[in-house]
């Protein structure tokens, strides 16, 4: 009889509890979609390589025979990719001055090894989005992500068409991939907590959309050169350039 | 027609009250699936524990640990530049032997076993001498060095292993199958002889050099090389290293223990031996690796190190181990010698191997080790053979260094010798000449991984043994 009592008694404060708790979180969610508000301004711009651009170098793909083959032209190495003085694979994105939160996007961020190379070979993604890594060769890839905030993982996907899903929850910038059996296989992320990126393309331009109007610092990201900011306030509608450039060293 | 606030107001309620509905039913999920707590008593006891004390623990470590991991932990300890694997930085939050997640800590008994049982094949022994009591006070300490133990986010999940079927009902045809499938020989090599193509160019988390493990060689496998522990290491990876956690891509539990029973068919029975015995033969000696009379010479095998530093950093060599033979009749001496070597290398630097002689057992102390040889200009000459596989012949000389026959300004005399390389072995036959009355009685071996960039004083050493001619 005295435990069945201890058990009601249990039942009914665990009760309280997830109720509590719930009511809250109900309530907190409500309050973020409120903030999640997007604006009409722009950021764009482009970002330049000041000096000579370090000769890409081949990749020697011979250790595996699966990757060699299926590559006609030589593969080059994707560090430092820039045409014409304009550099590829910038990540640009607000840094600082975005107000509230945003919803995290439910649509998974794709990451694929195709080639023995990784696609996108740098991208951004937010913070609690899923991260879908898809091997489709048909060799080992090990996924070795380094992150120093968010949790690492190195997780083996030895058969073609394998798909692993993983989340980051803290917010950095540069997390890099890596994969071991394939030496020159390298990816960086960056895990922001708002939509407000881009990534420069083959001419070195990008484009952040949606913000609200206000001041923001602006952060140019690149894996050898390192990061730059700049200032800049935008009006609703408005959109402003902006433009990086990184010396060549 | 109700203000708009209202229906939010609205929507908000019933949101709060389809909340509370929802938890009702949880809670009553939960109510059930509570014990019952007069039950709990039945529970069986844990193994009892002490409680953390961390001055206990930082005394015990500073006199156990911190010679090698540092004062801090950050695996600068005053011995840490000449050890290869280097010691751990346990301030970094990343341990190697776990049986939880990827990329989550280690729980508290990883960390109690990697103090007890030590690390084979690297240079962190076993502390089973120390009290249990302070191994578990050291785990609290090892915890305490690291943020990573108080931040949430890497928290151990411990992984299920699943149950061992036992070795009468492993599969070893399906092991070998998922050996091929899950592409381990990419680093281990096909026969697990650490030859894989991707084995010469792996790198740890922090850009050092690192082996994978070589599978023939159980006595090496860092935590050990039971079907259990291969299993551990498989399903949950080695973090901070190439190899990667195959939970998600083993499907089930069994195929991960055929698995583990395969690469435990891979180990090979190690005979460590003081002494090399030749065995002495009647007629023609074997020209051959294969030649049937090699099973009539007992094996010796012998552990491999080097002492080789730059700027006060270990080179690293890849060649841990070596097993000899010999065999002899009236006029000569044949040595097999077989060595595991990722690649095999003719140019240079090339896969080099050489055998010492000392016709006096007394000048062992004299000699000092054989990775220190030659000691010193005043050293006594030794009789060397130098095999290379850039010129694929072997010589002979007594010299006071190896350098000379290495770079071939010793002219040296003309051995006969056979070398052969597959699957990641090199196995190698040298002959000599016998000199019955004088003929050496210590010998040793050292040896070269040219693709390593091994060459001089850069190379993997045995100790001196006695050759005893049967």
């Amino acid at each position: 009889m005295k435990a069945l009592h201890k058990k009601s008694l249990s039942f009914a404060v665990s009760l309280l509890v997830l109720a509590l708790a719930t009511g809250w979180a109900l309530a907190a969610g409500t309050a973020t979609e409120a903030k999640a508000a997007t604006g009409t301004a722009t950021v764009s711009g482009t970002v330049t390589l000041g000096g000579p651009a370090p000769a890409a170098e081949k990749i020697k793909m011979a250790a595996d025979p699966v990757c060699l083959q299926q590559h006609k032209e030589p593969v080059m190495n994707e560090m430092v990719v820039a045409n014409g003085g304009k550099l590829q694979n910038v990540i640009v994105y607000v840094k600082d001055g975005v107000k509230g939160a945003y919803p995290t996007p439910t649509t998974p961020v794709v990451i694929n090894q195709e080639g023995c190379t990784y696609h996108p070979h740098v991208f951004a993604i937010q913070v609690g989005q899923p991260l879908e890594i898809l091997n489709s060769d048909s060799t080992l890839h090990n996924i070795n992500a380094q992150p120093k905030l968010n949790k690492r993982f190195n997780i083996a996907q030895p058969m073609k068409g394998m798909k692993t899903v993983k989340t980051f929850d803290q917010v950095e910038v540069g997390v890099p991939f890596k994969c071991n059996v394939h030496p020159w296989m390298n990816a960086y992320a960056a895990v922001l907590n708002h939509p407000f990126f881009g990534v420069t393309d083959s001419s070195g331009s990008f484009s952040v959309s949606g913000l609200p109007a206000g001041t923001y610092t602006i952060e140019a990201w690149h894996e050898k050169y390192g990061t730059q900011t700049q200032s800049v306030t935008v009006a609703d509608g408005e959109t402003k350039q902006v433009s990086f450039t990184f010396k060549a060293s | 027609m109700l203000p708009v606030s209202f229906h939010k107001r609205f929507h908000g309620f019933r949101r709060v009250f389809f909340g509370c509905a929802l938890l009702c039913a949880a809670g009553f999920l939960t109510w059930l699936a509570l014990p019952d707590p007069t039950a709990l008593g039945k529970e069986p006891p844990l193994p009892p524990r002490p409680s953390p004390n961390l001055t206990v623990g930082k005394e015990a470590f500073e006199n156990n640990c911190a010679r090698c991991h540092g004062l801090t932990g950050a695996g600068d300890g005053m011995d840490s530049k000449r050890m290869y694997p280097h010691p751990r930085n346990l301030a970094a939050g990343i341990f190697k032997f776990r049986t939880t997640a990827s990329g989550t800590l280690p729980t508290d008994e990883d960390l109690f076993r990697t103090i007890s049982g030590g690390l084979p094949g690297s240079r962190m022994p076993e502390f089973q001498r120390l009290p249990e009591e302070t191994r578990w006070q050291l785990v609290y300490y090892v915890k305490s060095l690291s943020p990573a133990f108080q931040q949430g986010n890497q928290k151990p999940e411990p992984v299920d292993f699943g149950k061992d079927p036992g070795p009468k009902r492993a599969d070893l045809k399906r092991g070998k199958e998922l050996y091929t499938q899950l592409g381990c020989a990419a680093c281990h090599g096909n026969l697990g002889r650490a030859d894989g193509p991707s084995a010469p160019t792996l790198v740890d988390n922090w850009g050092q050099p690192i082996r994978p493990a070589d599978l023939t060689h159980g006595w090496s496998y860092r935590a050990g090389s039971s079907p259990r522990d291969i299993v551990e290491r498989v399903l949950a990876g080695i973090d901070g290293t190439p190899m990667p956690s195959y939970i998600d891509a083993i499907s089930s539990k069994e195929d991960a223990w055929h698995l583990a029973y395969y690469i435990q068919s891979l180990q090979e029975k190690p005979r460590w031996n003081r002494s090399l015995e030749a065995v002495k033969l009647a007629g023609a000696l074997p020209a051959t690796a294969d030649d049937p009379q090699w099973q009539k010479a007992p094996r010796t095998d012998l552990r491999l190190s080097n002492t080789l530093y730059r700027e006060g950093e270990l080179l690293p060599t890849t060649v841990t181990s070596i097993s000899a033979q010999a065999v002899y009749n009236d006029q000569e001496i044949v040595f097999r010698l077989a060595w595991h070597d990722p690649n095999e290398t003719g140019t240079t630097p090339p896969d080099a191997c050489a055998l010492l002689f000392a016709s006096d057992r007394h000048l062992k102390g004299q000699l000092g080790s054989l990775r220190g040889w030659p000691a010193s200009a005043e050293a006594p000459a030794l009789d060397v053979c130098y095999w290379s596989a850039e010129k694929k012949t072997a010589r002979e000389a007594a010299v006071h260094g190896m350098d000379g026959l290495e770079i071939g300004t010793e002219p040296g005399q003309p051995l006969w010798s056979e070398a052969h390389f597959s699957d990641g072995e090199w196995t190698l036959l040298v002959k000599r000449p016998i000199r019955p009355s004088s003929e050496p009685l210590l010998f040793g071996v050292a040896v070269w991984n040219g693709g390593n960039g091994e060459q001089g004083r850069r190379r993997s050493n045995s100790n001196w043994v006695d050759l005893v001619l049967e």
